[in-house]
């Protein structure tokens, strides 16, 4: 004996009578989620690897060269290797502005493989473990290790770091031996491929000559801003004061990619907007489809004594049934698509974080919602047509 | 007070510019448990006459009271209602649900009650009912895996399912042959015998109509007792 009729039972029914149109709509769903999850997908991940980013630099401002502001978002977002270097004279300016709290500084050296170094081109950054509130956050359970002379540490996806597979081992940087002596946690930023020496060590390579760097200069300056001053407004201040320096608010960091990245959500929402109209037009023509057919069959059930709402119901399970298995298709087609072709884009080859579980599941739950939603939306009218078809169509005949 | 009254029933249709009177001011009345057959032509208005006694077709003009209410001044589900807990309808064409077995077709009426039986209850009575049509047998088979009489008596055990208190067949053995007949009138006679269910049955075989306790005709929309 089959099991209970409940009106889901009896919905499947239905839809298995004629299982390509079903397939037909549930591959067309599925299709615009993919599309949506790809592209939500996309956009979550290079905004959340931006937010990261200036969230783990501890600092509320960054003082770049004049000019140099996008190279220094280039460097820190997108782990690309430039220099850039301003006096080292500025860092006493910086500190006299009303408002600036705490300050370090950073400076940033590139390597060339097989000219003065034996890694992979990447960036050398020599900080200040005296007044360094950056890098030493990123030691986790090692907060207490300090550098000593030689020694460096590397970034989480450091190319040395993933090559050798292992510290204490030894690198040459400007003609001068590194041990690498730690490995720094995993910070989402662009420097997670960086090297990390001190000012000493920096000392040592500059004295060697190999570095294209002159001495008494500086890339960045990470500052702290004092409580009840507004960043932005420090930052203006600076600018104001010091020609030769950019000041950015961290709340600003990235606004650059955060501008492009808009325009790429809109170019997305557009082709978004198109394919669900399209497919709510499908979904109307083959619920359309369905409410004719059935025309017979509903005014049976309506003389029955089906209700207008016991009709309704049973469509609208159909819908969900098809939405939701057209949904969890496109989640698992738009969640590979995005896996599989991140390499493809620059923009998210370079991006230090990929979306963590929490993020996945928030985007699967609006790409299930999204289908379903679009597959009533195309739906509705046939529907509603169906629930008020009158009992007498049954008496018409065949 | 009678089970059924029509009071001066019309229904009217437009037809090529004209109104056809497809029901004129017909009046009738049936008692509890009363089995009465109503015989005429093809196109004498039986069968529009039968819908509008089941709710399922608005009377131009006129009243159809069951138990004293008056069925039109119901609302949509209220109507609904009286046809679901009041009326067992078999139709005269093939009125099974394709995507449903024999079983779930006889089972799908008590979905549509407010009170309803529980599931094990529920799903006893559809397969006692299909027993009472000798289908017991068929229960797992779909309507295109059964032949249009087997068809036509599970359609039968359906309109029982929710017991009602009215039956009405529109030609309930027009496509079954003569012994497969006399076992359907045997269950409609089990039924108004031992459940006091009203009987009200269309047909245009004047043998068939003799075995109800009253006759009527109809005869262009209007009707007589014969």
């Amino acid at each position: 004996m089959a099991k209970e009729l409940t009106p889901f039972a009896h919905a499947v029914r239905n839809l298995r009578r004629r299982p390509s149109r079903a397939a037909i709509l549930v591959v067309s769903i599925g299709l615009l989620v993919a599309v949506f999850v790809f592209a939500l997908s996309f956009v979550r991940r290079v905004d959340s690897s931006i937010r990261r980013t200036s969230e783990r630099l501890g600092a509320d401002l960054l003082v770049v060269p004049t000019g140099s502001r996008g190279a220094a978002e280039d460097v820190l977002l997108d782990h690309r290797v430039k220099t850039f270097y301003m006096d080292r004279s500025i860092v006493e300016r910086v500190k006299a502005i009303p408002g600036i709290e705490r300050v370090t500084t950073q400076t940033y050296l590139a390597t060339i493989t097989g000219a003065c170094c034996d890694v992979p081109e990447s960036i050398v950054v020599a900080f200040d473990p005296a007044t360094d509130f950056v890098v030493r956050p990123w030691l986790g359970g090692k907060g207490a290790r300090t550098l000593g002379k030689g020694e460096a540490f590397v970034g989480s996806e450091s190319a040395l770091n993933i090559t050798l597979g292992m510290t204490q081992v030894d690198g040459i940087l400007f003609g001068n031996v590194f041990k690498m002596v730690g490995v720094l946690e995993k910070t989402g930023t662009g420097l997670d491929t960086a090297i990390f020496i001190d000012e000493e060590g920096l000392a040592g390579i500059l004295r060697g000559g190999k570095a294209n760097v002159r001495p008494g200069t500086i890339s960045v300056i990470f500052a702290k801003v004092a409580q009840g001053f507004d960043p932005v407004r420090v930052a203006g201040e600076i600018e104001d004061s010091i020609i030769e320096a950019d000041a950015v608010a961290r709340r600003d960091v990235g606004q650059g990619m955060m501008r492009a990245l808009g325009d790429i959500s809109r170019m997305f929402l557009v082709t978004f907007t198109l394919a669900a109209l399209l497919a709510a037009l499908l979904a109307w023509a083959v619920f359309s489809g369905i409410a004719n057919e059935r025309g017979r069959e509903v005014g049976l059930m309506r003389a029955m004594g089906a209700r207008e709402s016991h009709v309704m119901k049973l469509f609208a399970l159909e819908v969900l049934i098809i939405g939701a298995l057209g949904s969890a298709f496109g989640i698992l087609a738009g969640t590979a698509l995005s896996l599989g072709l991140a390499r493809g884009f620059a923009i998210l080859r370079n991006v230090s974080t990929d979306l963590g579980a929490i993020e996945r599941i928030g985007v699967g739950a609006a790409g299930l919602a999204v289908g379903i939603a679009v597959c009533m939306v195309g739906a509705v009218a046939p529907i509603r047509r169906t629930g008020r078809i009158e009992p007498l169509a049954v008496l018409k005949g065949d | 007070m009678p089970r059924l009254v029509a009071e001066a029933v019309t229904k009217t249709y437009g037809l090529n510019g004209t109104r056809l009177r497809a029901v004129d001011e017909v009046s009738f009345q049936v008692e509890r448990g009363e089995f009465v057959s109503i015989i005429g032509h093809s196109g004498s208005g039986k069968t529009t006459f039968l819908s509008m006694l089941g709710g399922l077709s608005r009377p131009t003009s006129g009243r159809v009271l069951f138990d004293g209410t008056d069925v039109y001044g119901l609302g949509g589900d209220a109507l609904s209602r009286y046809r679901c807990d009041s009326v067992g309808f078999v139709f005269q064409f093939a009125s099974l649900l394709p995507a449903l077995t024999a079983w779930e077709n006889v089972l799908l009426p008590a979905g549509f009650r407010e009170s309803r039986l529980s599931v094990d209850e529920a799903e006893a009575k559809a397969l006692e009912l299909l027993a009472l049509v000798g289908l017991r047998d068929r229960a797992d088979a779909y309507p295109s895996q059964l032949s249009g009489g087997q068809q036509r008596r599970v359609a039968i055990a359906r309109a029982f399912m929710n017991d009602p208190p009215l039956l009405l067949a529109d030609e309930p053995t027009g496509d079954l042959d003569e012994e497969t007949e006399a076992e359907v009138m045997k269950v409609f006679r089990t039924m108004n015998e031992r459940s006091g269910t009203t009987f009200v049955l269309v047909t245009h075989d004047t043998e068939l109509a003799r075995q109800a306790g009253r006759r009527m005709r109809m005869h262009r929309g209007s009707m007589r007792e014969v």
